[in-house]
C-alpha cells in the first residue's frame, strides 16, 4: 500500500471519528504510531522534555490520532542507530528523536525517509537533508549572551567562561559565537575557562578549581552555558553581598530565574540560594518545549500538512528587565509574559524554566512537571 | 571432572565432551542469542526476514569487532579502557581526511588507515605494559585520555566526510538475500583468530593469561606476547571505527566513548573469565550481539523508558547466570554446601554446635626475650619499604604539581584558600577511593559507583528538603540502603559466583533506573542548611568537612591496616584459596567489602549534595574512572593484594592538583585531556614491576 494512500485513509477516519460517535477499538487500531527515541534520560532537560512530548500525546487534540511508544538510548549513538532501525521494522509513521550525534546518524535516518518515515530532530540538529529539525540558533545564543555580558562590562574586564561538552555542535557553536563577540572587546579577558558539562554540580566543582588560585574581587563577569545559579551561590558563601553579585550570562533553569527577581520579593517556598537577590542575570536556554512542538508537526506531516524542514525556535531571552513570576504557570498566564516559578511549585532550582510556545498552547507547567497537558 | 567421566572408557565422546565444556561459555552465549531471537521473532508483527537480520548484524557489529579486541587483551591477562577512545578517534581521522570531491574511495586503503591507527595505538600502550612492565589499566586509561584529547584536536566537532563507498561495502550484502556483510568481516577476524590460536603465538596467549610467572619460566616470551596482544587488539577496535564510519558516513568525537562499558559486559557475557587465561572471542560476539538485541526487545515490548536500564541490568546478570550454569558453578558449589552445613546442623556436628574447648594444636612458642634479642625491630623504612616504594612517587609528583602551579598562576603554595580547595575538592575521591581502594584489594572492581552515589544523592535530597532536623533520619536512610545495595553485589559475587565487573555494572543499571522512578526524571529536593554549611562554610582557615576527612583518614589507615578485617581483605587478595584454607571467612569478608565500599560511595552522595546544593541525576558519573585511576596511581595492584590507603590518598591529591591547575590555565580541553594523561602515565612509570630475579 502507498504511503499517500494510507495516509489520506488515516485522515479519512480520523474525521469520521470527529463527526461520528467518538473514538471505538477499530479505529484506536488506525492511530498515528509514534516513536520517541530520547537520548540521555539521566538529565533534567532531557526528562522534562520527555514530559512534555508525553503530554502532548495525551491533549485531547492529538489523543485520539497519537500512539506514543518512548524509547532511550543512553549517550550511546550507536544504540540510537540500532533503536531507529528498529522503529522502522516496527511500523513507525514518524519517528521524533533527541539526535545524540548531528551526524552519526545520517545514514539511518536516510534509510528511515525512504521507507516513508518522517524524521524529526529537536533541540539538537541531524544534518541529513530528508529529516525536519526543530532547534535555536545556538550561534544567536553565543552571540547574544556574549554581548549583554560585554555590554554590561562596559566592553572591560576578567572573566570566566564555562563551556558544555566538548565535541558536540551545539558546545561548539555557543562558545565559537561568544569567544568572536569578546574577540570584538580588546579589554576583555578569559582569565579561566572550564568544561561545565551542562550541569550545575560540574560548573561548582570547576569554579572551586579556578578559584583555588584566583580571587572573586578579580573577576568582573561570568559566561556560562550552565551554572550562574550555583556561581551566585558561590559569592554568596564567600561573603558577598546580594548588591555585589557579577554580571553572569547563562542558563535558563528556574533557581537562576528566581535569583533574577528583585531582592525582597515575595516567593512561595524560596530559601536561599534559591531565593529572589536581584542577581544581573541574562538568562536563555535551549527550550525543552521543542519535542513537543517536533511531536506536533510530526502529525501535521503524516495528515499531509506542509511542514518546513527546518524550524528556528525563537531564543528565549530574560533579563532583569523581563523577569516576572508566574502564579500557577498555565499556557495563558505564561503568554501574558511570565517565566520564573515559585519554589513551592518547582522545587528543582535545576529545572529549566523556558516552557513557553505560542505555538503549543497545549501545554504548561504540569506538562512539564508531570506530563499533564493543559485543559 | 566427575568421576563418571573418568571412569569411562576413552572414547569418540569424550572428547566430544571435553569441546563442549571448553567452549561452555560461548555455546551458551549462543543458546542465549538464540532464545532471545526467538522472543523478538514471537512478539514482533511480522515474521524475521533477512532484512532484519541484516540490520541486526550492522547494528551489533561495531561493538562485537571491538570486544574481539578486548577479548583477545582479556585473555592475555590484561584490561583496555582505550578501546572507546580508539574507535572515536579512527572515526575522525578517516571522516576529516577523505575527499568529498573524489569519485571513489578505496576500501582496502581506508580500512588499513583505521587498523592502522589502532594499531599504533596499540603499540604504545603496549611498550608501556609489555617493555616497561606498568598496570594495563592506568597505561590504557591515560591513553584514553590522551587519544579523546588528539581526537579532539583532530575534529572538535561531529562533521566530516566517510565516502558512501565504504558504506556501501561494509553495510551491503555479501551473498545477495542471504549473507549480510557485516557478519562476512565479523567471520574473517574469527577465522584470522582460529588461525592465530592454532600457532605457538595462540598457546603461548592463553599460557601468559593463565600464569605468566609459569609461562616465562617455560621459555615464552612474555614481553612479545604481550606487546603483541595489544597491538593486535588495536587493528580490531580500528576495524571496528572504520566500521562505525562507514555505517554513520561522518565523523562525531565522541561517537566511540559509550562504547567501553557494554563491551565489558560482551565478552563476560560472552563466557571469556576477566584474569585471563579461559575463554574466546566467538562467546563474545554472540555477547555483543545479545545486549544489542535487547535493544529490539524493549521495543517491541515496549518497556517504559524508565525501566529500560533496569530490564538490561537484570538480562545482564542472568545471562551471567546461564553462563555459568554447571556442576562446578559457584551457585551449584554454594548450594552443595548448603546442604552439607544443614545435614550437619541435623546431625549436630556443625562447629558452633560442639562444645566449646580449645583444640588448637600445643605448639611450644618461643619466649618472647631471646626472639627481640636475636632480631631487633627493623627500623622503619625497612619494615615499610614496600609501601613506601609505592606510595611515595604519587607524593613526589604532587609536590611538583603543587611547585609548577605556583611558579604558572602564582597564589598556591602561601594560599590558604588553595589547600583548602584541594583538600574539599579531594575529599569525594578519598572516601570513594577507600570503597573501590578496598574491592580492588581484593581483586575486584565496583563499577555501581556512579548510581550508587546518585540514588544515594537523590533520596537525601528528596527526605531533607531544607530541613536540618530530618537528616537525623534520612542519613540513617541513604546508609542503609547503601548497605542494601553493597550487599547485593556482595551476594550476587560470592553466592552467585557472578563476576564483580558484570555484577556491579548490572546494578548501577538496575540503580539508574530506579533513581529516574524515585524522581520522575527531575530529582526534588535539595540540601539542609546544615550540610551546605559543613561542605562550603569556612572555620577559619578550613571547611569543616576537612576536619572530618583527617578523622576519616585515620579511620580508613586503621581500618585497613590494624584490624582482622584489613587482614583479611589483604589475605583474598594475594590468594582466595589460600584465605579460604587459612580460615578466613571469604563469603563474609568480601560481602562486607562490597558493602564498605557502597557505603563510601552513599558518603560521597551525601557530600556532593550538601557541596552543590541539591542533587542531580547523573552526578556521580564523572567519579567511575577516577576512583579506579587513584587507586592505582596510588601504588594498588589492579589484581588485588597489594596497596595502601595512603599511596592512594597520594593519588587522589596528585589528581586533584593536576586539576586545579589545568582548570587555572586557559589551556584548550583537547590540550588539557592530552596533559593529563601524560601526567598520570608519568606518576605510575616510578611504580613499574621490576623484573623478576
Amino acid at each position: 500500500m502507498g504511503i499517500g494512500l494510507k495516509v489520506r485513509r488515516l485522515a479519512l477516519l480520523a474525521g469520521m471519528a470527529a463527526c461520528a460517535f467518538g473514538l471505538s477499538a477499530a479505529q484506536a487500531a488506525e492511530k498515528h504510531k509514534i516513536f520517541l527515541s530520547m537520548s540521555f534520560i539521566g538529565n533534567d532537560w532531557q526528562a522534562e522534555a520527555a514530559n512534555m512530548v508525553k503530554a502532548m500525546a495525551s491533549h485531547k487534540s492529538l489523543a485520539d490520532k497519537v500512539d506514543l511508544q518512548v524509547q532511550v538510548a543512553g549517550p550511546n549513538a550507536q544504540r540510537q542507530i540500532q533503536q531507529i532501525n528498529a522503529m522502522v521494522q516496527a511500523g513507525a509513521e514518524a519517528i521524533v528523536i533527541f539526535p545524540i550525534s548531528p551526524t552519526a546518524l545520517n545514514q539511518v535516518v536516510k534509510n528511515a525517509c525512504d521507507k516513508g518515515v518522517k524524521v524529526f530532530a529537536y533541540d539538537a540538529e541531524i544534518t541529513e537533508p530528508c529529516a525536519y529539525n526543530v532547534h535555536i540558533d545556538q550561534l544567536e545564543a553565543g552571540r547574544v549572551t556574549a554581548e549583554w555580558l560585554a555590554k554590561k562590562l562596559n566592553g572591560k574586564g576578567n572573566i570566566i567562561a564555562i563551556t558544555g561538552v566538548p565535541g558536540t555542535s551545539v558546545d561548539d557553536q555557543r562558545t565559537k559565537a561568544a569567544k568572536e563577540v569578546f574577540a570584538k572587546y580588546p579589554d576583555i579577558k578569559i582569565v579561566g575557562e572550564a568544561v561545565g558539562m551542562w550541569s550545575q554540580a560540574v560548573a561548582r566543582t570547576e569554579l572551586s578549581k579556578i578559584l583555588a588560585t584566583r580571587n572573586w574581587d578579580d573577576i568582573n563577569g561570568l559566561w556560562m552555558q550552565v551554572g550562574c545559579f550555583t556561581a551566585n551561590s558561590m559569592q554568596l558563601e564567600a561573603g558577598k553581598k546580594t548588591s555585589e553579585l557579577l554580571p553572569c550570562a547563562g542558563e535558563g533553569s528556574n533557581g537562576g530565574r528566581v535569583q533574577m527577581l528583585p531582592e525582597g520579593t515575595e516567593v512561595e517556598g524560596a530559601a536561599s540560594p534559591y531565593a529572589p537577590l536581584g542577581a544581573p542575570r541574562i538568562s536563555y536556554a535551549s527550550p525543552p518545549y521543542s519535542g513537543a512542538l517536533a511531536l506536533k508537526l510530526a502529525v501535521e506531516a503524516i495528515e499531509g500538512k506542509d511542514v518546513p524542514k527546518t524550524t528556528i525556535l525563537p531564543l528565549p531571552v530574560v533579563t532583569n528587565e523581563t523577569i516576572k513570576l508566574c502564579d500557577e504557570g498555565t499556557w495563558a498566564e505564561m503568554k501574558a509574559g511570565c517565566n520564573a516559578f515559585k519554589p513551592s511549585l518547582v522545587s528543582n532550582p535545576g529545572w529549566f524554566a523556558s516552557i513557553f510556545s505560542d505555538q503549543t498552547p497545549e501545554i504548561g507547567l504540569a506538562a512539564a512537571l508531570v506530563g499533564q497537558p493543559e485543559e | 571432572m566427575s568421576s563418571a567421566a573418568l571412569s569411562s572408557p576413552v572414547s569418540s565422546s569424550v572428547g566430544l565432551r571435553r569441546a563442549l565444556v571448553r567452549n561452555r561459555g560461548a555455546l551458551i552465549a549462543a543458546a542465549v542469542l538464540a532464545i532471545l531471537l526467538f522472543i523478538v521473532d514471537w512478539v514482533s508483527a511480522g515474521p524475521l526476514t533477512y532484512f532484519d537480520v541484516s540490520f541486526l548484524s550492522s547494528g551489533g557489529a561495531t561493538s562485537a569487532l571491538a570486544a574481539i579486541g578486548q577479548t583477545i587483551v582479556i585473555l592475555a591477562g590484561g584490561f583496555d579502557l582505550s578501546a572507546g577512545a580508539v574507535i572515536s578517534l579512527v572515526n575522525v581521522v578517516l571522516a576529516s581526511s577523505m575527499d568529498p570531491m573524489a569519485p571513489g574511495a578505496s576500501i582496502i586503503l581506508w580500512t588499513a588507515v583505521g587498523i592502522g591507527v589502532g594499531m599504533a595505538v596499540g603499540a604504545f600502550n603496549g611498550f608501556f605494559i609489555a617493555v616497561l612492565r606498568m598496570q594495563p589499566i592506568v597505561v590504557t586509561l591515560s591513553t584514553m585520555f590522551i587519544l579523546q584529547g588528539v581526537t579532539l584536536l583532530v575534529m572538535d566537532k561531529p562533521g566530516g566526510f566517510v565516502s558512501p563507498d565504504l558504506g556501501t561495502f561494509y553495510l551491503g550484502d555479501a551473498i545477495t538475500g542471504w549473507l549480510p556483510m557485516p557478519l562476512v568481516v565479523i567471520g574473517i577476524v574469527l577465522l584470522a583468530w582460529f588461525w592465530l590460536k592454532g600457532t605457538r603465538f595462540g598457546t603461548a596467549l592463553y599460557a601468559v593469561g593463565s600464569d605468566a610467572d609459569s609461562a616465562a619460566a617455560v621459555g615464552i616470551d612474555v614481553v612479545l606476547v604481550r606487546f603483541a596482544v595489544y597491538v593486535i587488539a588495536g587493528g580490531c577496535y580500528g576495524l571496528a571505527g572504520v566500521f562505525i564510519s562507514a555505517q554513520t558516513g561522518s565523523g562525531d568525537p565522541l561517537v566511540g566513548n559509550p562504547l567501553l562499558l557494554s563491551m565489558f559486559a560482551a565478552v563476560v557475557v560472552g563466557g571469556t573469565r576477566l584474569g585471563g587465561g579461559q575463554g574466546g572471542p566467538v562467546g563474545t560476539v554472540f555477547g555483543a550481539y545479545i545486549l544489542m538485541i535487547v535493544v529490539n526487545i524493549l521495543l517491541v515490548l515496549n518497556v517504559s523508558a524508565y525501566y529500560s536500564t533496569i530490564a538490561e541490568g537484570t538480562i545482564l546478570v542472568l545471562a551471567a547466570l546461564a553462563g555459568s550454569i554447571s556442576h562446578t558453578s559457584v551457585l551449584a558449589v554454594q548450594l552443595r554446601a548448603a546442604r552439607a552445613r544443614l545435614a550437619a546442623w541435623r546431625a549436630g556436628i556443625l562447629p558452633s554446635q560442639l562444645e566449646r574447648v580449645d583444640r588448637r594444636l600445643k605448639i611450644a612458642r618461643p619466649s618472647h626475650d631471646r626472639r627481640s634479642q636475636a632480631s631487633p625491630r627493623p627500623a622503619f623504612h625497612l619494615r615499610n619499604a614496600e609501601t613506601l616504594r609505592y606510595a611515595l612517587p604519587a607524593y613526589v609528583c604532587l609536590i611538583i604539581i603543587v611547585v609548577v602551579t605556583q611558579i604558572w598562576l602564582g597564589r598556591t603554595i602561601l594560599n590558604p584558600g588553595y589547600w583548602n580547595s584541594l583538600l574539599v575538592l579531594s575529599s569525594f575521591l578519598a572516601v570513594l577511593a577507600l570503597g573501590q581502594g578496598t574491592v580492588i584489594l581484593t581483586g575486584g572492581l565496583d563499577l555501581s559507583v556512579p548510581w550508587t552515589i546518585g540514588i544515594s544523592g537523590i533520596v537525601l535530597a528528596g527526605m531533607v528538603n531544607g530541613s536540618d532536623a530530618a537528616l537525623v533520619y534520612a542519613l540513617p536512610t541513604v546508609l542503609l540502603i547503601a548497605c542494601a545495595i553493597g550487599f547485593a553485589n556482595g551476594f550476587g559475587i560470592v553466592y552467585l559466583g557472578i563476576s564483580p565487573i558484570v555484577m556491579t555494572l548490572a546494578t548501577n543499571g538496575i540503580l539508574q533506573g530506579c533513581a529516574l522512578l524515585y524522581s520522575q526524571g527531575t530529582p526534588a529536593g535539595f540540601s539542609s542548611p546544615m550540610l551546605r554549611w559543613f561542605m562550603t562554610a569556612r572555620l577559619g582557615l578550613v571547611t569543616p568537612i576537612v576536619l572530618l576527612m583527617v578523622v576519616f583518614v585515620v579511620a580508613a589507615v586503621l581500618l585497613l591496616g590494624r584490624t582482622p578485617f584489613g587482614r583479611r581483605v589483604y589475605g583474598i587478595g594475594n590468594g582466595l584459596r589460600a584465605a579460604r584454607l587459612s580460615g578466613i571467612g571469604v563469603e563474609r569478608a568480601l560481602i562486607l567489602v562490597y558493602m564498605l565500599s557502597a557505603v563510601c560511595a552513599a558518603l560521597v552522595g551525601i557530600m556532593l549534595t550538601g557541596f552543590s546544593g541539591q542533587a542531580s541525576l547523573g552526578m556521580g558519573d564523572d567519579y567511575l574512572l577516577p576512583s579506579i585511576a587513584v587507586v592505582v596511581v596510588g601504588g594498588a595492584l589492579i589484581t588485588g593484594g597489594r596497596g595502601h590507603y595512603l599511596g592512594m590518598l597520594g593519588g587522589v591529591l596528585l589528581l586533584t592538583a593536576l586539576q586545579m591547575l589545568l582548570a587555572g590555565t586557559t589551556l584548550p580541553y583537547a590540550t588539557r585531556a592530552i596533559l593529563y594523561g601524560l601526567v598520570v602515565l608519568g606518576a605510575v612509570m616510578a611504580l613499574r614491576e621490576r623484573r623478576l630475579q
